[in-house]
């Protein structure tokens, strides 16, 4: 059983808990699913288990802290130590189709807006000049920034749930946007503040588009092949 | 890490090994037959992470099956390796038992 059908099989289960066990074992959920580098499959299919054990548990009147002991962050870092990391392969593929998403959605956003700026308000013009070096080494960075990004709202979330004390929304909803404002900060910076070097090309911007969606195209391939979000 | 842990955790490792060795079995099932035998001072939870690191050293091996009733359930069963590790902590205990057993009636006191 593939794990994306865990998953499946798990949000249907899921809806059996009551309000109370609800909170608790999606907070563990979410808890020790963000664990990026840990086994996706082992992961699930440990999940299901702890789901399978809250929900016979309540049948009797069981509690998750009588199952799995007073302190359930401490419970799950247990747990977590012990689930083997993700394969390679499977990672280098994530990876990829992190990348080429990304660059699909830049690239499209870039070719559409630019497009339709010069052709309906005549802002800017028909074609981008870029250096080959500089542009490389900016997509580079950003990924790297992204790569940042994605880790520490992961911590980020991770460090918000299975707490004695719940933290104000409001603070929580501050720091949130907070860590997305420095990274499209960053991500905007970047290009404008990077000298140009290397060979300088220039394109029609349409072509920008054009390559966004191929970029897509072969990202949904990669996901249809490998099942990476479904 | 208590010293009280270590040792349960040790026993209980062989414990686990031993039902899945008598059918396959599930976590939850896994529990309830340790609770059935007495062991009911071992918080239940404390299967899982002992399950995940059994997967890892390769002496179980869990599969999603069908269940005759109820849901699909990750069901354990011991491999090779897992047969010939219950077999090594059966002869230890066997032979620690009796021993350990009199030391701590007679307080250590020889008759």
């Amino acid at each position: 059983m593939n794990s994306k059908d865990i998953i499946k099989l798990n949000n249907e289960m899921r809806e059996q808990l009551s309000p109370e066990n609800k909170e608790i074992y999606e907070d563990m959920l979410v808890y020790i699913r963000l664990n990026s580098n840990k086994s996706e499959q082992q992961t699930e299919e440990l999940l299901y288990e702890l789901l399978e054990h809250i929900l016979q548990g309540q049948k009797i009147g069981k509690t998750p802290k009588d199952i799995f002991g007073d302190d359930l962050r401490k419970y799950c870092d247990e747990i977590i130590d012990e689930i083997p990391g993700e394969v390679k392969s499977t990672k280098l593929i994530f990876g990829s189709y992190i990348i080429i998403y990304y660059l699909g959605v830049t690239s499209t956003m870039y070719g559409v807006l630019g497009y339709a700026l010069y052709h309906l308000f005549s802002i800017g013009t028909n074609t981008f000049t870029f250096s080959l070096g500089s542009g490389i080494v900016t997509i580079i960075i950003e990924l790297l920034i992204l790569y940042v990004f994605l880790t520490s709202v992961f911590k980020w979330l991770k460090n918000s749930v299975l707490k004695e004390k719940k933290i104000n929304k409001w603070v929580e909803f501050i720091q949130i946007w907070v860590i997305c404002m420095v990274f499209i900060g960053i991500i905007i910076l970047i290009p404008i503040i990077m000298p140009s070097f290397g060979t300088e090309i220039t394109i029609p911007i349409v072509l920008f588009a054009f390559t966004g969606v191929i970029l897509f195209f072969v990202a949904y391939l990669l996901n249809k092949k490998y099942r990476i979000t479904k | 890490m208590s010293r009280r842990s270590q040792l349960l955790k040790g026993v209980l490792e062989g414990c686990i090994l031993a039902i899945i060795n008598q059918q396959p079995t599930y976590g939850y099932e896994l529990s309830v037959k340790l609770l059935e035998f007495g062991l009911s001072d071992v918080s239940e939870g404390s299967i899982y992470p002992i399950l995940l690191r059994l997967q890892k050293e390769e002496l179980i091996k869990g599969t999603m099956q069908k269940s005759e009733f109820g849901p699909k359930r990750k069901y354990y069963h011991l491999t090779d390796l897992g047969q010939e590790a219950l077999a090594e902590f059966t002869h230890q205990w066997n032979s620690i038992k009796t021993p350990v057993d009199s030391i701590l009636t007679k307080g250590g006191e020889k008759e």
